[in-house]
C-alpha cells in the first residue's frame, strides 16, 4: 500500500469520512455525554451520573412508551409480512400491462409522504363526513372517533401504516416469487402434487428467506415509529398510541429536558442495535445459501 | 483592485446608513389565535401598520396550545423565535422556569409609557414570576355558556329577560338537560368532550364552585379533594353517559352543533363570540342566541379564567435591540389601548381605561358575562400549569377518555395526580 | 380439471381486481374530493364524480399558503440531498471497492455497523450541532444530517467489484487519472443503477418529514411535507383545500414513480439487498 494510492484513495473516502465523523459520530458521542447531565436542549448542564437512568427505570410513561411500540411492531410486523405475501402471489398470477396496473395500486401508496397519507386518512375516517364510517358503523352501531378512542387509535394506526407501506413488501416478495424456478413446480405437479400442497412444500419454504428479510426489516422499522403518530394522534387518548420516539421528541422539544431525551434516544438505540445484529445474522445466513 | 473595494464598502456604508434612516423597524410578531378571536386580530394588526408608518408588524398565525409552545420555546432556546408574541399568562411561570421569556425591566416599561396602574393588580401580577415582569396583559377571557333562545323557550327555560333561568344546581341542571331531550332537542349541550383543554376549563370552573384547590402547598387534589374532584368528573361524564352531550367531538364539530340550531347549550370561550355575531348578521344563524356566565352547580358562581398577554421571548444568542423592543412595547401599548375592539372578539380587556368605557359596559353579549370577572377562578401558578402545561396534557390524556366513558373517573382523576405530583417534586 | 382450475383462477383474478380497487380507493377518493366544493364535500353520500367541478381547493392553497415557498424549500433540499448522497457514496464505494489503502477494512466495517444506527435516536444531538453552527431554520441545517445513507454505498461496492480489474489498470497503464477511470468507466457502466439510486434518495428526501419538522420553526423555512401540516385553518369546513395541498405535496413523487416504475423497483430491490 503506497502512499499515492493511500492519499488518492483519501481523496475520494474523505468527504464521506467528514460527514461521518461530523453528522454520525460526534452526534453519538454527545448523545452518550448528555445522558449523564441534566442539560436542556440548548445549553451545558451539570454531571448527574447515572440518575436520568435510574429515572428511567422508574418511568411510568416511558414503559408505557415502549410497551406500546412493541403493541406497534406486533399490529404490524406479521400482518404486514402476511398481506405483502398473499398480495404477491395474487398479483404475480398475472401478466403484462394488466399486471402493472393492479401492482400500481397496490404500490402507489408506498412512495407518498406521510403528511399526505395521514391527511387521505383522516378525511375517510373522518367521524362525520368519513366515508368509511358506513363500514364501522355496520360493526358498531355508530360512527366511531377512532383517533380518539383508545381502544381503536393504535390498530388503526397500525391499519393505515400497513396500507401506507406495504407496497414495498409485495415488491420483495415478488422478485423472491420469481426466482423459484417453474422446474419445481413442474416436478411436483408430475408427482400429482395439487396447487396447495405446491404452495406448502414448495413456495413456502423457497420464499422464507425473503420473508425473514421482510419480517426483519419490518421489525427495525416500525420500531422507529412517530410520523404517524404525530400527526394522527400525539400520542393520546390516555397515552394509547405514546411511542418510544415521540416520547424523545417530548423530553426534548416540549420539557425542554435535553439530557433525559439523550438517555430515552439510547434505549431505544440498543434496543435496535440488538435487533439489527439479529437482522445481520439472518441476512448473511441468507446470504451464504 | 484595493482602491475599488474601499470604493464598494464606502458606498455601502453609505447605502446602508441613509436606508437605516428611512427604514422600518420590523416586528417579527407570532400569535395563536385561530379562532373567531383571529379575524379581529388580524384587523388590529392591519390598523397598526396602517397607523404607524415607522414600524411593520409581520405577523405569523401558528397552530394554538402544544403545537405553539413547543414551537417559542424551541425557537427561543436557539436564538430564532419572534420579536413579540401571545402568551397565556396561565403558562407564564412553566415559560419562565424554561427560561423562555425575556424579562421586561420597570425601566423599559416606564419608557414606553406602560403603567400597571391601569390594569387590576392580581392581573399584573400574574405576568410577574419572583417579582419581575415578563409580560403585558391583553385580556381576561372565560368559558360563557352559549345559548339558543328559540330551544330554551320551548322547553320553558328561557326568562322573560331572555335569559337562561332554572340551570342553577346540579338537579336542575340535568333535569334541564333531560327537558331539552325531552322535547326532542338533538343535543342538549355540546361540549368539545374530545379536547382536554375545554374539559380542564368546565372541570376547574365546578372545582371553583365547590371551593376545592387543584394545587394547595405543592399537593395536587390533596386529601378530600380527590373525592370531590372524581364526583365532579363523574357528572361531567354522566352528561355524555346519559346522552346529553355527544362523546369525542371535535372543536369546530362543537360548535357546528350549535351553530346549525342542533345544540340548545354550548359551552365555550368568549373568543368564539365573533363567529356567532357574524353569522348572525349575516342571517346565517336562523336563531336568537345570548351568552352568560356558566351556570353555579355548586355553591356558588366560579368560571375559569386565563389572560392573553404580550411577552417578549429570550432568544439565546440573538438578544432584541434596544431599537426593536422599543417598537415592540410601542406595539403592546398600542394594542392596549386599541383594547375595545378587542372586546368585540369577545375578551374582557385587561386595560382599565377600555374595561371602564361606557362603550364596553353596553356592549353585548360581553355585558351580560361581563360579571364573571368578579368570580374568575384562574389556574394554579404553577410550572405544572397553564396551556400546553401538564396539566392540560393529563386532561387530554385521563380526563378526555373518562368523560367519554372509556376511563374510570377514579382512575382518571388518580392517574392525573400521580403523575402531576410526581412532576413537582 | 383443466376447466375447474380455470373458473378458480378467474374467481381469484376477480378477486385480485377488487382487491386492488379497494387498496387504491382512498387515493381515489382523496383525489376527487379536492375537485368538488367544500358544501358538497360534506353532504352525505358517495359522490364518486363531482357534481360540482371546482379548483377553489387548489387556487386557495396556491394563493393563501406558502406553498410556493414550501416546494422551493423541497426541491432544494431533496435535490441537494441527492446529489450528495450519491457523490459522496460513489466515491467511498469506489475506493473502497478499488482501492487498497490503509484502514479500509476499518472503514467498511464502519458503514456496515453504521447501517443498523436509527437517525430518530440522534434527533437531539443533531438539532444542538446545527445550533452550534447556526443552521436551524436554513436548508443546509435540513439537508445536512440526511447525508449518511450507507446503502447507497454498499450498493455501489458491490456493483463496482463486479466490474473486473482489468479495465482499471489497463486504463491506469494507459496514463488515465484516477477520477477518470471513476467517471468514465465505473459510474458510465452503472449509470442505470445511479439513477435508480437518485430516485429513491430523492424521494426519501422529499418524503422525509420528522428531520424537516424539526429543524425548522419558521413557516417560509418549511418542506411542502411539513407545511402541508399547517394549512389548518379554524374557519369552517376546508376538507378538499387540505387535500389539495397533500395532493399537490404527493405530484413530484407519484410523477418519479409512474414515469420511472421500473428504475424505483429496481432501486428498492437494491436497498433491501436483492440484485434486481
Amino acid at each position: 500500500m503506497d502512499r499515492k494510492q493511500n492519499l488518492t484513495a483519501l481523496l475520494f473516502t474523505g468527504p464521506f469520512i467528514v460527514a461521518y465523523l461530523v453528522i454520525f459520530i460526534y452526534p453519538t458521542i454527545q448523545l452518550v455525554h448528555l445522558s449523564f447531565t441534566d442539560a436542556p436542549l440548548i445549553g451545558p448542564g451539570a454531571w448527574i451520573g447515572f440518575k436520568n437512568y435510574i429515572r428511567l427505570w422508574n418511568d411510568g410513561q416511558m414503559w408505557k412508551s415502549t410497551f406500546n411500540t412493541f403493541y406497534f411492531v406486533l399490529l404490524t410486523v406479521i400482518p404486514t409480512t402476511i398481506i405483502g405475501l398473499a398480495l404477491a402471489l395474487m398479483v404475480n398470477r398475472l401478466s403484462g400491462w394488466f399486471q402493472s396496473i393492479i401492482l400500481a395500486c397496490f404500490f402507489l401508496p408506498y412512495i407518498l409522504p406521510v403528511s399526505v397519507v395521514i391527511l387521505i386518512w383522516q378525511w375517510v375516517l373522518d367521524t362525520q363526513f368519513g366515508i368509511a364510517q358506513p363500514i364501522i358503523s355496520y360493526f358498531t352501531g355508530k360512527p366511531v372517533a377512532v383517533f380518539r378512542d383508545r381502544y381503536w387509535a393504535m390498530p388503526m394506526v397500525a391499519f393505515i401504516t400497513i396500507w401506507w407501506t406495504n407496497g414495498f413488501n409485495l415488491l420483495l416478495f415478488i422478485a423472491g416469487l420469481r426466482n423459484i424456478s417453474q422446474d419445481y413446480y413442474d416436478a411436483a405437479a408430475l408427482d400429482g402434487a395439487g396447487r396447495f400442497k405446491q404452495f406448502v412444500y414448495i413456495t413456502l419454504p423457497l420464499i422464507w428467506p425473503v420473508t425473514a428479510l421482510v419480517l426483519t426489516i419490518q421489525l427495525i422499522l416500525q420500531l422507529k415509529i412517530f410520523d404517524q403518530v404525530y400527526l394522527l394522534t400525539q400520542g393520546g387518548p390516555a397515552n394509547a398510541t405514546y411511542v418510544m420516539v415521540q416520547y424523545i421528541y417530548k423530553q426534548a422539544f416540549q420539557l425542554n429536558k435535553g439530557g433525559y431525551a439523550a438517555t430515552v434516544s439510547l434505549a431505544l438505540f440498543a434496543l435496535i442495535v440488538v435487533l439489527s445484529v439479529l437482522q445481520y445474522q439472518v441476512l448473511r445466513s441468507r446470504g451464504q445459501k | 483592485m484595493r482602491g475599488l473595494m474601499t470604493k464598494a464598502l464606502a458606498t455601502a456604508a453609505l447605502l446602508a446608513l441613509t436606508m437605516g434612516a428611512q427604514a422600518k423597524e420590523t416586528v417579527v410578531w407570532w400569535d395563536f389565535l385561530g379562532g373567531g378571536d383571529g379575524v379581529r386580530m388580524k384587523q388590529l394588526l392591519e390598523k397598526f401598520n396602517k397607523e404607524n408608518p415607522d414600524i411593520e408588524i409581520q405577523a405569523t398565525t401558528l397552530e394554538w396550545g402544544v403545537p405553539f409552545y413547543t414551537k417559542v420555546q424551541t425557537s427561543a432556546a436557539v436564538g430564532e423565535g419572534p420579536d413579540v408574541m401571545t402568551y397565556h399568562l396561565s403558562r407564564l411561570p412553566l415559560g419562565v422556569s424554561t427560561g423562555t421569556l425575556r424579562e421586561i425591566t420597570p425601566d423599559e416599561l416606564k419608557a414606553a409609557g406602560i403603567d400597571a396602574k391601569n390594569f387590576t393588580p392580581a392581573n399584573w401580577e400574574a405576568a410577574q414570576v419572583d417579582g419581575k415582569q415578563y409580560a403585558v396583559p391583553f385580556d381576561i377571557h372565560s368559558v360563557v355558556l352559549y345559548y339558543n333562545k328559540d330551544l330554551l323557550n320551548k322547553s320553558g327555560l328561557l326568562g322573560d329577560d331572555g335569559l337562561p333561568k332554572g340551570l342553577d344546581g346540579v338537579e336542575n341542571f340535568n333535569a334541564a338537560l333531560k327537558k331539552l331531550k325531552a322535547d326532542g332537542v338533538e343535543v342538549p349541550l355540546s361540549t368539545h368532550t374530545a379536547a382536554g383543554d375545554s374539559q380542564w376549563r368546565i372541570f376547574y370552573s365546578l372545582l371553583g364552585q365547590q371551593d376545592v384547590p387543584f394545587l394547595k402547598d405543592g399537593k395536587v387534589l390533596d386529601g378530600g379533594d380527590e373525592q370531590k374532584a372524581v364526583d365532579t368528573l363523574k357528572e361531567m361524564a354522566s352528561w355524555v353517559a346519559d346522552g346529553y352531550t355527544p362523546a369525542n367531538v371535535e372543536y369546530p364539530a362543537s360548535i357546528a352543533l350549535f351553530t346549525s340550531g342542533k345544540a340548545a347549550m354550548h359551552i365555550n370561550g368568549v373568543w368564539e363570540v365573533p363567529t356567532f355575531t357574524d353569522l348572525a348578521k349575516d342571517g346565517k344563524l336562523g336563531f336568537e342566541w345570548g351568552a352568560v356566565r356558566i351556570p353555579v352547580l355548586y355553591n356558588h358562581p366560579a368560571t375559569w379564567a386565563d389572560s392573553h398577554s404580550f411577552a417578549v421571548p429570550n432568544n439565546k444568542g440573538k438578544e432584541i435591540s434596544p431599537e426593536k423592543l422599543k417598537a415592540v412595547l410601542t406595539v403592546i401599548d398600542w394594542m392596549n389601548k386599541n383594547s375595545l375592539f378587542w372586546a368585540t372578539a369577545g375578551h374582557l380587556p385587561a386595560y382599565l381605561p377600555a374595561r371602564d368605557s361606557e362603550e364596553f359596559k353596553t356592549m353585548q353579549p360581553n355585558a351580560t358575562y361581563a360579571v364573571l370577572a368578579d368570580t374568575a377562578v384562574f389556574d394554579p401558578s404553577s410550572t405544572i400549569a397553564g396551556v400546553a402545561s401538564p396539566i392540560y396534557e393529563g386532561m387530554q390524556n385521563y380526563f378526555v377518555p373518562a368523560v367519554n366513558g372509556q376511563l374510570d373517573p377514579e382512575e382518571a382523576v388518580k392517574s392525573l395526580k400521580d403523575e402531576l405530583q410526581g412532576l413537582i417534586e | 380439471m383443466i376447466r375447474r382450475l380455470n373458473i378458480a383462477g378467474g374467481l381469484i383474478s376477480v378477486f385480485t381486481v377488487l382487491c386492488a380497487v379497494v387498496w387504491a380507493f382512498p387515493l381515489y377518493w382523496a383525489a376527487v374530493t379536492t375537485l368538488k366544493p367544500e358544501d358538497e364535500v360534506v353532504q352525505s353520500g358517495f359522490g364518486l364524480i363531482p357534481r360540482i367541478w371546482t379548483i377553489a381547493g387548489y387556487a386557495f392553497v396556491l394563493l393563501n399558503t406558502n406553498i410556493a415557498r414550501w416546494y422551493m424549500n423541497s426541491i432544494i433540499t431533496s435535490v441537494s440531498v441527492t446529489v450528495l448522497v450519491l457523490v459522496l457514496s460513489a466515491s467511498c464505494g469506489y475506493a473502497i471497492s478499488q482501492l487498497r489503502f490503509t484502514g479500509r477494512t476499518v472503514l467498511w466495517l464502519a458503514i456496515l455497523a453504521s447501517f443498523m444506527v436509527p437517525t430518530q435516536t440522534l434527533i437531539v444531538t443533531h438539532f444542538v450541532l446545527m445550533n452550534d453552527f447556526g443552521l436551524i431554520n436554513t436548508l443546509a441545517g435540513v439537508v445536512l444530517p440526511q447525508l449518511i445513507v450507507p446503502v447507497t454505498i454498499i450498493v455501489y461496492k458491490q456493483f463496482f467489484d463486479s466490474i473486473p480489474k482489468d479495465y482499471r489498470e489497463v486504463a491506469l497503464i494507459d496514463g488515465a487519472k484516477e477520477y477518470q477511470i471513476f467517471w468514465h468507466v465505473f459510474i458510465r457502466m452503472n449509470w442505470g443503477i445511479t439513477t435508480a439510486l437518485a430516485i429513491i434518495t430523492f424521494i426519501g428526501a422529499w418524503n422525509n418529514f420528522m428531520w424537516p419538522f424539526i429543524a425548522v420553526t419558521q413557516q417560509a423555512k418549511m418542506n411542502v411535507t411539513v407545511g402541508i401540516t399547517q394549512v389548518d385553518d379554524a374557519f369552517g369546513l376546508a376538507y378538499a383545500r387540505n387535500l389539495s395541498g397533500a395532493v399537490l405535496a404527493a405530484l413530484p413523487v407519484a410523477l418519479a414513480y409512474l414515469i420511472f416504475q421500473r428504475r424505483v423497483t429496481q432501486a428498492i430491490m437494491l436497498s433491501a439487498g436483492i440484485k434486481g
